[in-house]
């Protein structure tokens, strides 16, 4: 049977650098002096699905790189090793290797092999070079439970639920079964099947239960896993009250051992079931008073005596212990001398304990023996707090897993298009309900609103949909600035605020390098060295803050330093240099927009980090690609805010529509500065056709759209309107027919079925179902000019 | 991409058949998306004159080609009887108006034949072969080569 595995692929890819980014999150979270047991588990399980899924899809190299990084996190999570600065950075570093392999499958080029071994070995040194540490920790291996049992062969019965993906994938499921073989003898009683997940068989094995587990845990979570002693029905039922880890833990043999019983006796299957149940009942039934075990052991004998070499039997314990695949069971057939009941009780109860979140018996029987096991076990805190933990765990993955589907991108937007549409032909109907008669009509023209209102509602939502949270961007910066810090010598402190405001998914991964290229620019020329820090007074390590938050119909990011701010002086000289027109009156405000130009720099040192003087421009220009806009405030000493203002949305547009020649035409309000009928008089014509408009102390160029657009507009200067607007180059002013009002509208692309129009951004679906074009101010304002000028020429 | 299959002798197949001017053209059924009367269109600016415009079809920003003007067959008409073919080329979807269609045809490899040089208001290049039924002579066109040919100026010259 061959599937082709490619298709799986792109979901391989996704769930990895998933992974690797929550990997990296909860490493730089993590604290190195006190690092939490979850957050290790955590990363471990990132880890340990990183490794399974590059296995399963056959990409080795990732196996063999994960594989050391899980060998040292599982040595951390155990508590073997203390996690130690270096250790995190060899995790970072392992973290990259795994991302340019990935990308290298992906398509994308080799990673460096040496870069790879370097890791491989660093990891494996800090896995190998800490002894002492196991013995730091002896809390977790102390424990008789957690002692290498004694190879004792038992028959256990597996049922899981597995997830569709596993399930559904004979693959995935193949991988799953060559791993359970590793560890035991598998005899599958029932295969899951599609959507049906349930996986039954029955295991051979000397595995503890845990090892067990540890095996399925990346198919499935251990509170999924249900382990119980194979036996027939009613040997089971005998069983059933008891307290859970005595079952789970029993071995087959002990079962024969049942099952050949005489039946003649009381002690046959039913009436056994009573001394049994004795058995336990005045043993661990009453642990708290310190259970005699010469008593115990004769309440038990009577159920046991019947059959030959049930010696073991008399000693209480030893039958206890026997039901244990732990130490104890060897210790009590290899001795017949009793030993103190809780001693054991405690094994097996602290066992119990530690895995309390899976649900090896009927659910109240856990809470039952906790309690028992909390007041049996030496340390009950850790291992209930342990315990606990995993709770906490599986709650949030599983939440997580439930709550989210992945859906492509196009079929969000294909909804999206679809409801535009939905808007448009409601707004149609509006328009042509509105001759209606509102008395002979009345139930129309509610449902007409109703509709409207119900539309707008679903419009809204579905845009949601697109919408991600600003966490996305940001979650990559904790990295940057560590990384950039380090090598700086800087001292600093990343604060993020406003980490769920939302944006479109286009903003989302457009906004992310210009942000990088602001934060590294603080880090590199805002914040200062902290030996400067501390002459000026300030605290020696630096905050950069990153904000975002919602004003109006923009989204505004900030990126806040407190370092040195801009210096004016060193900008003006520097733009002096570069031949500039700056004079020393300029407003601050457009002194720091001169760091905006393109080849500006006044760092003395080109840094691998920033200094060539590409940057700011760039960040400028990409940021007004998207619509938005930048500024920047800095005040000397006391550090640099920039301010990223963008729209909501890359889909929708606030537009100011305006009708030129009888054509409408959208401009983005974004650009709009002011509207106004110009004078006569207010119109300066230069030599030739070349046009400038007065307006309050200020020469604008006049651009007639118009002609820019091979329209016939108003001729009449008087009858038409300016429009004012912002365009790269600076202000002009428009010259249109009329305003004809201003709303949202829905950006559609010219391009997929026609090309690129000069002039034109897109096109867009008016509510009467025309099309309107949606103007590119700066290119229209360039278009107009040069329209004046080879007449000037001529 | 598609050329070496389309180009030269055309596979025998349904053809949409229309008229420009005296000439009775055929296009591949399977390129042809629907066909709708002419509506209003949106002036695209600087666009040559046989560019239309664009229109609305269901969301969708549809260019379209008056093949009347591209091929001066007299002053263009538009009114209730104009038609505008939509056609399916590759991803794209445009549409193109034309004096009229007349049928849907069935033509067979073995009654179309290669088209000479010969004075058709269409060059050569976009030509397939000459299709006879029933006395008709039909010009079987190779729709996808004209529509994204650079004289159409529909798509984005390529690395211009």
């Amino acid at each position: 049977m061959s599937i082709d595995m490619s298709q799986f692929y792109q979901v391989f890819f996704e769930e990895t650098s998933e992974h690797l980014a929550s990997m990296e999150t909860l490493l730089l979270n993590l604290n190195v002096e006190s690092p939490s047991l979850e957050e290790l588990n955590a990363i471990f399980r990132a880890a340990h699905s990183i490794k399974g899924g590059s296995g399963t899809f056959g990409f080795t190299d990732m196996t063999s790189v994960t594989h050391v990084l899980e060998s040292l996190l599982d040595r951390l999570r155990k508590e073997e090793l203390a996690l130690r600065a270096e250790m995190v950075d060899a995790f970072l570093a392992a973290g990259d290797v795994l991302r340019a392999q990935l990308e290298h499958h992906q398509g994308g080029p080799e990673a460096d092999a040496d870069e790879i071994a370097s890791v491989c070995e660093r990891l494996n040194q800090l896995a190998s070079n800490d002894p002492t540490a196991t013995d730091a920790h002896p809390a977790d291996h102390s424990m008789p439970a957690d002692e290498p049992a004694p190879a004792q062969v038992r028959r256990i019965r597996l049922e899981c639920m597995l997830p569709a993906n596993v399930s559904g994938t004979p693959e995935a499921f193949d991988n799953l079964l060559d791993a359970l073989r590793d560890a035991a003898a598998v005899d599958i009683k029932q295969r899951p099947n599609g959507m049906d997940g349930k996986f039954v068989a029955i295991l051979t094995t000397q595995a503890s239960d845990n090892d067990l587990k540890e095996v399925l845990a990346f198919y499935c979570g251990p509170d999924e896993v249900l382990i119980e002693p194979e036996a027939e029905e009613d040997a089971y039922g005998f069983f059933e009250d008891l307290p859970d880890p005595v079952v789970s833990q029993q071995a087959d043999d002990s079962y024969g051992f049942f099952d050949e019983l005489p039946s003649g006796d009381e002690a046959s299957s039913a009436g056994m079931e009573a001394a049994g149940f004795g058995l336990f009942d005045d043993a661990p039934g009453a642990p708290g008073s310190e259970p005699e075990p010469p008593e115990v052991s004769p309440g038990d004998s009577p159920a046991a005596i019947e059959g030959p070499g049930y010696g073991i039997y008399v000693n209480a314990p030893g039958g206890l212990g026997l039901f244990d695949d732990a130490p104890g069971a060897e210790y009590v057939l290899k001795t017949s001398a009793p030993r103190p009941f809780s001693d054991k009780a405690n094994a097996i109860l602290s066992r119990e304990s530690d895995s309390a979140t899976t649900k090896v018996n009927p659910a109240p029987q856990v809470e039952a023996t906790s309690t028992v096991g909390r007041r049996l076990t030496d340390n009950p805190g850790v291992e209930t707090a342990k315990a606990g933990r995993r709770d906490n765990d599986k709650i949030i993955t599983a939440a997580n897993t439930d709550t989210s589907i992945r859906v492509a991108v196009e079929k969000v937007d294909q909804l999206i298009n679809l409801v535009g549409e939905l808007v448009i032909t409601q707004a149609m109907l509006a328009e042509a309900a509105s001759n209606l008669d509102p008395v002979l009509a009345e139930k129309v023209l509610a449902g007409i609103d109703l509709l409207s209102r119900n539309t707008r509602d679903m419009q809204e939502s579905v845009m949601s949909i697109r919408m991600l949270p600003m966490s996305m961007v940001f979650s990559r910066f904790p990295r940057v600035v560590r990384d950039l810090a380090g090598k700086l010598n800087k001292l600093v402190e990343i604060k993020t605020i406003g980490d769920n405001t939302e944006l479109d998914k286009g903003l989302i991964e457009k906004i992310t390098d210009p942000m990088t290229h602001l934060v590294r620019n603080s880090l590199d020329h805002g914040i200062e060295i902290p030996e400067k820090r501390v002459a000026a007074g300030k605290n020696p390590k630096g905050t950069l803050t990153l904000k975002a938050s919602h004003q109006g119909g923009n989204v505004v990011i900030e990126v806040i330093d407190d370092g040195g701010g801009l210096d004016r002086a060193r900008i003006l000289e520097k733009a002096k240099e570069k031949g500039l027109p700056v004079n020393d009156g300029m407003s601050d405000f457009d002194v720091w927009q001169l760091i905006f130009a393109p080849g500006f720099s006044t760092a003395d040192v080109v840094t691998d980090v920033s200094g060539r003087g590409v940057g700011m421009d760039v960040v400028k220009r990409n940021i007004e690609g998207l619509g938005g806009r930048v500024e920047l405030e800095s005040s000397p000493g006391f550090g640099t805010r920039t301010v990223i203002r963008l729209p909501l949305t890359l889909a929708i547009l606030d537009g100011m529509s305006v009708g030129v020649g009888g054509e409408t035409f959208i401009l983005p309000i974004t650009t709009v500065i002011e509207s106004l009928q110009p004078k006569l008089d207010d119109i300066r014509t230069l030599a030739g056709d070349s046009r400038m408009v007065h307006i309050r102390g200020e020469y604008l160029p006049f651009v007639s759209l118009a002609t820019a657009f091979g329209l016939d507009g108003v001729q009449d200067i008087t009858k038409g309107l300016l429009v004012v607007v912002e365009a790269e180059e600076g202000k002009a002013a428009l010259f249109v027919d009329e305003l004809l009002g201003q709303q949202q509208v829905v950006i559609k692309s010219l391009e997929a079925n026609y090309r690129k129009v000069p002039g034109i951004s897109g096109a867009t679906i008016m509510g009467d179902g025309r099309v309107a074009m949606i103007i590119d101010v700066s290119a229209v304002t360039r278009m107009g000019l040069s329209h004046a000028r080879p007449r000037l020429v001529a | 991409m598609d050329y070496p299959e389309t180009s030269g002798v055309a596979a025998s197949g349904e053809y949409l058949t229309f008229t420009l001017g005296a000439e009775e053209y055929g296009i591949d059924i399977l390129k042809v998306q629907e066909i709708r009367g002419y509506d209003a269109v949106t002036k695209i600016a600087n666009a040559p004159p046989f560019i239309k415009g664009v229109i609305n079809l269901r969301g969708v920003i549809v260019p379209i080609v008056d093949l009347r003007i591209k091929f001066n067959l007299g002053a263009p008409t538009y009114d209730q009887f104009t038609v505008v073919i939509i056609l399916n080329i590759g991803k794209r979807v445009m549409g193109i108006v034309v004096d009229g269609v007349s049928d849907v045809i069935q033509l067979s490899s073995s009654n179309l034949h290669p088209s000479p040089e010969f004075g058709s208001i269409l060059d050569t290049r976009y030509i397939l072969g000459l299709g006879t039924v029933e006395e008709r002579m039909i010009i079987v066109v190779d729709i996808e080569r004209l529509m994204t040919s650079q004289e159409m100026s529909l798509v984005e010259a390529a690395a211009a």
